[in-house]
């Protein structure tokens, strides 16, 4: 397996970012098991998975926390782990334009420097917490260009978990009215997940697959559980899964393989 | 530039190994005054230099100790930098293949993974000191695979120098893995002159490696190889080879654009 540390000057942020890609290759564990190394060749097209990190975080924390790079190894799928600050996936009111960085001008760039498919069927997008509402935002937002995302311990309803954080009850680095420049009305707006899904609904526009996954434990548990039922009242197929856990990397270093085990890969193509 | 450092297993050295790499990228000014077209063009390839360090170092000397980068984004080129421990850049009698990781399984695994062009005429090796040894001795060695070769104060002819200087604090068990050292001198004798890269060596006066190069010279023009030569004042320092290299990069056969 071979990972890129890539940095260079973001013309959408306009200043240097950094992010991480794994692109799976033959390793120690292929050649001393004699496994087949045949996949890695000219011309290889990998699928290819966003992976988002949550508050206060940037694009080493799935890297330094987890083994994401094992698991991406396994599954032979490419892995894209960027920094978007404390975003919320936006392009900021008061900001930088994180979104337009994040679905245009990195896309853009990977697919013009490393060997992945540009194809929808091969192409998602995850996260966690902050990060599991940026994956289904991205995914909703950009229908034609990815086949699936994932939400671990996300905060999938922002409505809710910005009443929550004002009320005192949740602390986080947010300063909404950095972020939007109307935090009190974000419902029916293009921060509303559950508006998206109702709009491409309307419009036509293919669903992502959704896979979302939260702690009972998890301080966002009952937003979750909210939304599952939200999104079943709205018709939207989903696969929403519970486990023992809280808001940690213990929980995302074990479901993230979850999730990854459910992405619909065409592996196939990768043996031929 | 996209500064890009590359970690990957490599069979050739049986353990994972780290590569930096500049890709050309937007800088701020091709933002500003909207030049954005030269960059990832779709389909098209980078001219790539391979770079190699000296004895001592490692793929991270070209990149902070001197102004490489900004010389290559100017000409928007592709470098890459392995690590060859102090191999000599051949495969060691006892250790790792650093010859044919650096010659083939790099290459490979690039032009799998980056738009890097795999064309002769796209490609190019240079190095400093143990570097320059590297870059001309895999020059003679693979001339199928590169179009220019440099070497920058190589060390092309150890035997010439009245002592082995800064090789006597190597450790004897380092040196013994790695064999007899095969001089770049020596190659000469075998190679196809019509069929080598063109050759750019230079050196400063007041460099202690200098009579390898003068003999090295010398023995290559009897042998009516292409090659240049430039004398400067200057030592086995990086202010000699912050600025040699901008005299290699002027020198190498660099379309300045994707290919």
């Amino acid at each position: 397996m071979a990972l890129f540390q890539c940095s260079l000057f973001s013309t959408s942020l306009c200043f240097g970012t950094s992010f991480h890609v794994i692109i799976p290759s033959p390793d120690s564990d292929e050649l001393m098991n004699k496994k087949d190394s045949s996949y890695f060749k000219e011309g290889v097209e990998f699928p290819v998975l966003y992976l988002l990190h949550g508050a206060y975080g940037d694009y080493t924390d799935w890297q330094r926390q987890t083994g994401i790079e094992r698991y991406a190894q396994k599954h032979k799928i490419a892995v894209v782990m960027p920094s978007a600050s404390n975003s919320f996936y936006q392009d900021m009111h008061r900001g930088s334009a994180y979104y337009t960085y994040l679905t245009e001008e990195l896309p853009s760039f990977i697919e013009r420097t490393f060997p992945v498919s540009t194809r929808r069927e091969d192409t998602f997008v995850a996260g966690l917490s902050m990060g599991g509402y940026g994956a289904l935002r991205l995914a909703l937002m950009c229908p034609e260009k990815y086949q699936a995302c994932i939400s671990l311990s996300g905060a999938v309803d922002l409505e809710q978990l910005m009443e929550a954080v004002n009320s005192g009850n949740v602390t986080g680095p947010f300063q909404w009215h950095n972020i939007f420049e109307h935090p009190e009305g974000i419902r029916n707006t293009e921060a509303d997940l559950f508006y998206l899904m109702e709009r491409n609904q309307k419009q036509n526009r293919p669903i992502p697959d959704i896979f979302q996954s939260c702690g009972t434990e998890d301080f966002l548990y009952s937003i979750n559980v909210a939304a599952d039922k939200k999104m079943t009242d709205l018709g939207i197929r989903h696969t929403f899964e519970t486990h023992p856990g809280v808001h940690d990397w213990d929980y995302w270093d074990l479901h993230i393989q979850r999730a990854m085990d459910w992405l619909p890969l065409n592996n196939h193509k990768l043996e031929e | 530039m996209a500064h890009i450092q590359l970690n990957f297993f490599s069979s050739s050295l049986r353990k994972n190994t780290d590569v930096n790499i500049f890709l050309p990228s937007p800088e701020p000014d091709d933002y500003l005054f909207g030049q954005l077209e030269p960059f990832y063009q779709k389909g098209k390839k980078y001219q790539t230099i391979y770079l190699l360090h000296g004895s001592y170092d490692d793929c991270h000397s070209w990149v902070r100790k001197s102004s490489l980068e900004r010389y290559a984004q100017e000409r928007k080129v592709a470098v890459v930098m392995p690590t060859a421990e102090n191999s000599m850049y051949q495969n060691m009698k006892y250790g790792e293949d650093y010859e044919t990781f650096i010659a083939k399984e790099l290459p490979e695994f690039l032009h799998i993974t980056l738009p890097l062009s795999r064309e002769r005429e796209d490609t190019f090796i240079a190095g400093l000191s143990m570097g320059g040894g590297g870059a001309f001795s895999l020059a003679m060695k693979y001339p199928d695979k590169y179009a220019a070769a440099a070497s920058l104060s190589g060390g092309l002819d150890m035997k010439s120098l009245k002592s082995e200087a800064h090789l006597e604090k190597m450790p004897v068990s380092y040196r013994n893995a790695v064999g007899n050292h095969e001089a770049a001198i020596d190659l000469i004798d075998n190679v196809d002159v019509k069929k080598l890269p063109k050759m750019l060596m230079t050196c400063g006066t007041e460099d202690f490696i200098l009579p390898c190069n003068r003999s090295f010279y010398k023995k290559a023009k009897e042998y009516g190889l292409d090659i240049v030569y430039k004398e400067s004042p200057g030592a086995h320092t990086w202010e000699f080879w912050d600025q040699s290299i901008k005299e290699v990069l002027d020198w190498l056969p660099l379309l300045q654009g994707m290919v």
